[in-house]
């Protein structure tokens, strides 16, 4: 009686253990972080690799990541050479759970429509643009954190499989609530459909795609390498057939070239934020969305 | 295209701010060589950018006064150190203490810029500067400050060049002027420095003071030169940027070594009297041919040991003449070649003609659903797939190619050269002059 009143209890505190202890997560960037607590709810406990604010494509591993990475259950990155630092994080690591295809690894990009597809990650590499087999930025269409969501709900439950169901109720709360916020910053960005705008770098592709925008240049088409004069003297030129309506500017992004462009083709100078917490307010992933569309409805409402 | 109004109008400003800089930072490179504290700005500009940096981390922009007095502060503390270094110099050299101040100053900013969000960029702008984005308010604060330091310096240049002809005199009072002396150059780098970044301000500094010294000896004309090669280098560097679209910066400080080469020549193959200019030009004749004799032969033995590896030479000759590797293909190779050639190009505008269908998708017509965008990101894929294989049969034709040219190329190659060698030491006074002077001399 006592041995099987002992068993009970064991057995209880074997299903009781995986809601009991929480989950560690560690995501590369922060939009990944908030969409795995979108999905983990209370039952996971998430980190982010790249600090608020900090730019992932130049981000660089310190040694405490590296022990972040040791205490976490799994891990999700965006993938496509986009956060390419992890690979190198996870080699060191030498955890084979966070291989490529191992169970606790998680690649958000698998499944997304992919825009402005290169090619294989390796040679996209090579040309030394930081953009591996596609273009990363694919979060900023609030379409894909469906995707993205499902392979992180995958994840927990491959590592994790007693939260399965939560989870997954979790999710369909997220993703309702999103889908009529989505609707109403399309319908907010409605006026402007097909307005031209300049990208300082090009991470807007997919938010375009969603929002119906023109994006007629970049100002900075290799990530890093200041543009030359000749091809900001060719964006100028163009905007004058095209007329756009705004310059986008990311927050980490040298401003002088940015208000150049602006000051030269008219457009307001509009600050928008990449990634979750990379400007005030944007403390979330639907927080992100509003800020980017409350920002972009404000200086296209402006510029008319 | 791009007219002529655009480029001037782009390019007045940075032009005006390149002269401005050079105004002061030719005359205070005049004094860092006679010093022989070339990394003295280095040093001064990492010092004032840790201040910058530290301002900046302690919720201070770089545009604030709290921002400045930063700024200045570590300046001055550089100021300091490196007048005090002149006493050290006499045990250790002194560009062994500005080296390690340096390195001590970026490793700081290093560990500073870590806890700021934007560090990374913050780092990469100090560097490079952003002279293309000067404006017009930047300007005239730059020649409000510039014209102060001139005018110090003006005024100051008997003590300051007493300072840095007669090397260490001892007292309070040199100590004095060498601070207010690295005062000002840290106040010039520092303005300099957040404007066009550290490497250009490098060139700025030197290059010009350096050129001066070739041509004179005395300060006034080493600095006129100065001015004037800067400014015909800026000049030319900006035109470079613009005509061949490179980054400014770096185009830049190209521009002011190509300058430093042709002054480099002219002074070696023109300059001094009839006879010394004859044997120059007679020695630079043997050493290019020497080179160019050497570079053949080694291209040719390359060749000939690892056909199928990269050969610099042979590629520029096949893309310079057009030819490509089709002498040394049969009739069905070359046939492949051209096929090859041209999928690719094909291919390619197929990949761009899908990501321009996808970009007018976003914003005009019918929205295209996801699986829509799946199927066109999967046909670029494999445009790109098939791309990648052109190319391969590209590489493997050339590869076959190089392999026959092996020995037809470079043996003719190898023993041409050697002959031409041969033909040119045994006759007298062609790359042996002493062989005349002896036969003289034993006559």
């Amino acid at each position: 009686m006592r041995r099987a009143a002992a068993l009970a209890g064991a057995l209880w505190l074997v299903a009781a253990w995986p809601a009991a202890a929480e989950l560690r997560v560690l995501a590369s960037t922060t939009d990944l972080k908030s969409l795995v607590e979108a999905v983990g709810g209370g039952d996971v406990m998430v980190d982010s690799l790249v600090p608020a604010g900090a730019d992932a494509e130049a981000f660089e591993p310190k040694l405490s990541d590296l022990a972040r990475l040791r205490a976490a259950t799994l891990i999700v990155r965006v993938g496509l050479g986009y956060d390419a630092w992890v690979d190198r994080l996870i080699r060191q690591a030498g955890d084979t759970r966070f291989f490529r295809g191992g169970a606790a690894d998680v690649d958000a990009s698998v499944g997304i429509p992919l825009l402005e597809v290169v090619g294989r990650g390796l040679e996209a590499q090579q040309s030394g643009h930081a953009h591996g087999a596609a273009n990363p930025h694919y979060w900023l269409d609030p379409a894909n954190a469906d995707t993205i969501t499902a392979m992180i709900a995958a994840g927990i439950g491959r590592v994790a499989p007693a939260l399965a169901a939560r989870v997954a109720a979790n999710r369909l709360r997220f993703l309702t609530a999103l889908a009529a916020r989505t609707r109403d910053w399309q319908t907010r960005l409605a006026p402007y459909e097909g307005a031209a705008v300049i990208a300082y770098h090009s991470s807007w592709p997919y938010f375009a795609r969603r929002f119906r925008l023109n994006i007629v240049g970049v100002i900075e088409p290799k990530p890093g390498i200041a543009p030359s004069p000749a091809h900001l003297a060719r964006l100028v030129a163009a905007a004058r057939d095209v007329r756009p309506r705004a310059v986008l500017h990311e927050p980490f992004e040298p401003v002088e070239t940015a208000r150049l462009v602006a000051t030269r083709t008219g457009a307001p100078l509009v600050v928008l934020a990449p990634s979750v917490g990379s400007v005030s307010g944007t403390g979330d992933y639907i927080a992100l969305l509003e800020h980017n569309v409350a920002a972009l409805a404000r200086a296209l409402a402006s510029a008319e | 295209m791009i007219g002529t109004g655009e480029m001037v109008v782009l390019l007045a400003l940075p032009f005006a701010a390149c002269v401005v800089f050079i105004g002061v930072h030719a005359y205070l490179g005049i004094h860092v060589l006679r010093r022989q504290i070339i990394f003295a700005d280095l040093a001064l500009a990492q010092l004032s950018a840790l201040g910058a940096t530290v301002a900046f981390a302690l919720g201070h922009p770089p545009t604030s006064l709290a921002g400045f007095a930063y700024t200045f502060g570590f300046t001055a503390l550089g100021a300091v150190l490196l007048a005090m270094s002149r006493s050290l110099a006499r045990r250790v050299g002194q560009e062994a203490f500005i080296g390690i101040l340096y390195v001590v100053a970026t490793a700081l900013t290093v560990i500073v810029v870590d806890r700021l969000p934007q560090g990374a960029e913050h780092v990469k702008a100090m560097l490079v500067g952003s002279i293309l984005t000067v404006e017009a308010a930047d300007l005239e604060k730059f020649a409000v400050l510039y014209g102060a330091l001139g005018g110090f310096l003006w005024l100051a240049r008997r003590p300051i060049v007493a300072l840095s002809e007669t090397g260490a005199p001892a007292g309070g009072r040199a100590m004095v002027w060498d601070f207010l002396f690295y005062l000002s150059f840290g106040l010039a780098v520092t303005s300099s420095v957040a404007a066009a970044g550290v490497l250009l301000v490098f060139c700025f500094l030197i290059i010009p003071a350096v050129i001066g010294s070739l041509f004179a000896g005395r300060i006034a004309p080493q600095l006129a030169i100065g001015w004037v090669v800067g400014a015909v280098a800026s000049a030319l560097g900006l035109l470079g940027a613009f005509e061949l679209d490179l980054p400014t910066g770096a185009a830049l400080v190209v521009a002011f070594a190509l300058a430093l080469v042709f002054a480099g020549l002219v002074k070696y193959l023109a300059w001094g009297d009839a006879a010394e200019r004859r044997a120059h030009r007679r020695r630079a004749a043997r050493a290019v041919a020497g080179c160019a004799a050497a570079l053949l032969l080694a291209s040719s033995l390359w060749l000939m040991a690892a056909p199928e590896a990269d050969q610099p030479l042979l590629d520029a000759l096949e893309a310079v003449t057009g030819i490509g590797p089709m002498p040394f293909l049969s009739d069905g190779e070359r046939t492949a070649f051209v096929d090859a050639v041209r999928d690719e190009q094909r291919y390619r505008a197929e990949v761009e003609r899908l990501n321009r269908l996808e970009q007018a998708s976003r914003y005009q017509g019918p929205a295209l659903g996801a699986d829509e965008v799946r199927r066109l990101a999967s046909y670029m894929q494999s445009f790109n797939e098939m791309q990648r294989g052109e190319r391969f049969v590209q590489a493997t034709l050339r590869a076959r190619a190089r392999l026959r040219a092996r020995w037809y190329v470079g043996v003719p190659l190898a023993i041409l050269v050697l002959a031409a060698g041969a033909l040119l030491l045994g006759v007298p006074g062609i790359l042996l002059p002493r062989a005349r002077t002896r036969l003289y001399s034993s006559g």
